[in-house]
């Protein structure tokens, strides 16, 4: 059974129709990215999945439970964690604390207002590992906001892995970096996705980035679903040149 | 130097006091201690959670109408009185903060002014209650519980002061530094960040405010057995800018800044007003001073001379970052 299952999502902002009955499945262990133009809905696709957008039809359901209508927090709680396509950390606080933090909300006692040494530790364990499988150890002390770019988005997937989530939700995790940052991050990111362990959705423009991260592909246009499958039909497809790939591929 | 034995120092200084200082001095004192825990409770909302707000006369003017009612029709004990009244302000500001917090930035502000207000108001006219613009006159210090009369005399309530400020101080110390705490600190430099990890942040902030507005409430219920009076002028809009002013020129985000800050208002106000009737524009100009020059407030400046800096507590440029849109 696939871990994320997408039934006929519509979303209309007054009269736009911005994801247009988007039927989707993701399974357990895959990586799969939502590629289109701009203006195809791969972010409220993103923003439906996450509660942070509520569908105007169709539902979403996660491991066989439906979540349409849950709020974004709750949504997050049940194991969906996601990064921004515009960095958010928390500047002031050191790239370590960013990774607790992150780690705390997935702790039982995450509110606890009081002493806290053994939720700090737990959280602390769980943000430290997800820094070291970035490689992010060595700025580990350094405010998040004094980090290269390169290493802010980093942080970012770092401090959504240090949730231990089930599925987690990649919004291009390359946007705004250069060439070389972008080999960086992307040799980092295959590494990590390598074993097949995670489960990831991904949106991102960069064709390069998803051919090499990606194994299974959904090509929205206008809202809509137009392919979908492994990258090599998805980049012989007819319909995805003419709509998107234009003389790329 | 450690930041308990540190407290403990103070401690010991400040419970020396009544032994060495003249009486008109120790009066100056336990107001300075009263307004010190007043403008700490601010500093969990403003310094540590970014809540910014414009009515935290709210918390005193209830503390005090609730203690000084309390005093004057039942026999219950100054101690108990000034615990029951700093609960109700909690208890009262979770409704509030329920509120105010469906709204944020520059709205949340004005409608924690709002409601100050709207309290403000009411103490006009519910004479009854609030003895509207005469107010509550005579407050005693009841004695008891078991016969103890020691917090009646001046000295013993300098004590109560004391003992209150600092159980509240070790308390939001302990607050600030839990994991309760540390989403707090989040929420400050990022709410929706926050809320995506997985965090319900409006609960935390209705948490925050209510907690703020029970120590704040303690603060003003001190107050009223400590004058012996309430006035409107407890909940008038004023008193919400001074508090809020205390926090900054102190410190916000550090909690000991804010008490100095209220000292320091305190001092400051009293030598400029013997000097000049026009001493609010001039403490303006401190104040504005403070904000454009030393936005970290003087807790910060003096923990940046002694090197203290890397203390969690005393990051700079906090209130410089403290802005609107969030």
């Amino acid at each position: 059974m696939a871990l994320l299952e997408l039934d006929g999502l519509t979303r209309r902002f007054g009269g736009i129709i911005a994801v247009d009955d988007v039927t989707m499945r993701v399974k357990a262990g895959e990586v799969r990215a939502v590629i289109g133009p701009n203006g195809a809905g791969k972010s409220t696709l993103f923003n439906l999945i996450t509660g942070v957008v509520k569908p105007t039809t169709g539902a979403v359901r996660f491991d066989g439970e439906e979540l349409t209508g849950l709020p974004p927090q709750r949504i997050c709680q049940r194991g969906i964690s996601r990064t921004f396509q515009l960095t958010a950390l928390f500047p002031e606080m050191t790239a370590r604390e960013n990774a607790r933090l992150a780690a705390q909300a997935r702790h039982g006692r995450r509110w606890q207002p009081y002493g806290g040494g053994s939720v700090f530790a737990d959280a602390e364990r769980l943000g430290d590992a997800a820094l070291e499988r970035l490689g992010l150890t060595h700025v580990a002390q350094r405010p998040a906001g004094l980090l290269s770019h390169g290493d802010q988005r980093l942080l970012e997937v770092a401090m959504a892995l240090a949730q231990g989530p089930r599925l987690l939700l990649l919004d291009e995790p390359t946007q705004g970096l250069s060439v070389e940052e972008t080999e960086q991050a992307v040799a980092t990111l295959a590494a990590l996705l390598a074993d097949g362990s995670m489960t990831v959705l991904l949106v991102e423009h960069d064709m390069e980035v998803v051919f090499r991260l990606a194994r299974m592909i959904t090509v929205l246009h206008r809202g809509a679903v137009i392919a979908d499958g492994a990258p090599d039909v998805v980049k012989a497809d007819a319909e995805v040149q003419k709509a998107y790939l234009g003389g790329l591929a | 130097m450690n930041g308990s034995r540190g407290l403990a120092i103070t401690a010991f200084v400040l419970a020396l006091a009544p032994a060495g200082l003249p009486p008109y001095v120790m009066t100056l004192l336990t107001e300075a201690l009263i307004l010190g825990l007043f403008a700490m409770s601010l500093d969990l909302m403003v310094g540590y959670t970014r809540l910014l707000s414009f009515g935290h006369a709210a918390a005193y003017g209830l503390g005090a109408y609730t203690a000084g009612n309390l005093l004057l029709h039942t026999d219950l004990p100054l101690v108990f009185a000034v615990l029951l009244a700093g609960a109700f302000s909690g208890i009262v500001a979770i409704g509030v903060a329920w509120v105010c917090t469906l709204a944020s930035g520059v709205s949340f502000s004005m409608l924690t002014l709002a409601f100050a207000q709207l309290l403000y108001a009411v103490a006009f006219k519910w004479t009854s209650v609030t003895g509207a613009s005469d107010g509550l006159a005579g407050i005693p210090r009841n004695p008891g519980p078991f016969g103890i009369t020691v917090f009646t005399t001046k000295a013993g309530f300098y004590y109560l002061v004391l003992a209150c400020l600092i159980g509240a101080f070790v308390f939001c110390r302990s607050l600030v530094r839990s994991p309760f705490g540390a989403v707090l600190q989040g929420i400050r430099e990022n709410e929706a960040k926050t809320r995506s990890l997985g965090f319900d942040t409006r609960r935390y902030k209705i948490a925050v405010v209510a907690i703020a507005f029970a120590l704040g409430g303690l603060s003003g219920a001190l107050y009223a057995p400590f004058a012996g009076f309430t006035n409107t002028e407890l909940l008038f809009w004023l008193l919400s800018g001074q508090v809020l002013i205390m926090v900054i020129v102190g410190g916000a985000g550090t909690l000991i800044g804010p008490i100095i800050g209220a000292a320091f208002f305190m001092l400051v106000s009293n030598f400029l007003s013997s000097w000049t009737d026009s001493w609010a524009l001039f403490f303006g100009l401190i104040f504005i001073g403070f904000v454009l020059f030393a936005p970290q407030g003087i807790w910060g400046l003096a923990t940046r001379w002694f090197g203290r800096g890397r203390a969690p507590e005393a990051k700079g440029r906090r209130w410089r970052s403290l802005n609107w849109t969030g």
